[in-house]
């Protein structure tokens, strides 16, 4: 029950729609608050980008963060403000770590909400993109050759 | 505006510098220089080349690895942009979030 009102309140009330945190973020809060958000949404679509433990043909131990803090925030709530009126979205919610992660770990949601499936989809897809072009936020990927910085958008 | 001029030119005579601008490196770019902030002398007329060309002076190659330039949060392609006393400026790599 205490669980339940947490979600409730997080969901309903207190987390900003487009954040940056060092913690893991909770799927079920970010829904329950994009669904909170209005009636009419039909059709969600959700990115959740992780923690994978095999790159460029290597094996990674472990991904850091790095981030511009105020202009990564600014820019992801452009984005979001854009993709509402691109898409006709009812709602959108970005949410990124920046901290040291391994693999299977969460590092990205990304969520749109909007009557129909069409838009929540193309929304979400373009939400990603635009963000790994736009948002300054680095990667350091740990190999058992040494750190590498990741400068690619796959 | 000559009156400005003039009151300008004698702060920066007989006072020196009329105010710092910070500047910011991240990830890839700090690494390769070697520092994340440092501060730097404004004054009337200091353009973001200005700016650009004292790095350079200091750091070898700082831009080598830079792919974007922040002015305040915004990203900014015009080199010859008048920069202002306390104006925040970011040295970038390609960004790799996501």
């Amino acid at each position: 029950m205490k669980l339940l009102l947490w979600l409730n309140f997080q969901g309903a009330n207190v987390l900003p729609a487009v954040r940056i945190q060092n913690e893991d973020f909770s799927v079920d809060a970010e829904l329950l608050a994009l669904r909170a958000s209005s009636k009419r949404i039909g059709g969600i679509a959700t990115f959740i980008g992780c923690a994978r433990d095999f790159s460029e043909g290597r094996s990674v131990s472990e991904i850091s963060f790095e981030a511009y803090g105020s202009m990564a925030l600014a820019e992801m709530q452009k984005l979001r403000n854009e993709a509402v009126e691109k898409f006709g979205l009812l709602d959108a919610r970005l949410v990124h770590r920046v901290t040291t992660v391994v693999a299977g770990d969460n590092i990205v949601f990304i969520a749109a909400g909007a009557e129909h499936r069409a838009a929540a989809f193309d929304a979400c897809r373009w939400l990603i993109d635009e963000l790994k072009q736009r948002v300054p936020i680095w990667k350091k990927e740990v190999t058992p050759s040494g750190d590498t910085w990741v400068t690619q958008h796959p | 505006m000559r009156a400005t001029r003039r009151k300008t030119g004698w702060q920066e005579r007989y006072l020196g510098a009329l105010g710092m601008i910070q500047i910011l490196f991240f990830g890839p770019v700090a690494e390769q220089v070697g520092v994340r902030e440092l501060t730097l002398d404004f004054y009337s007329g200091l353009r973001l080349q200005d700016v650009i060309e004292q790095l350079e002076q200091r750091y070898a190659d700082v831009l080598s690895w830079v792919s974007f330039i922040a002015v305040n949060n915004e990203q900014v392609r015009d080199k010859n942009m008048l920069l202002n006393a306390g104006d925040e400026i970011a040295f970038m790599a390609k960004f790799s979030g996501g």
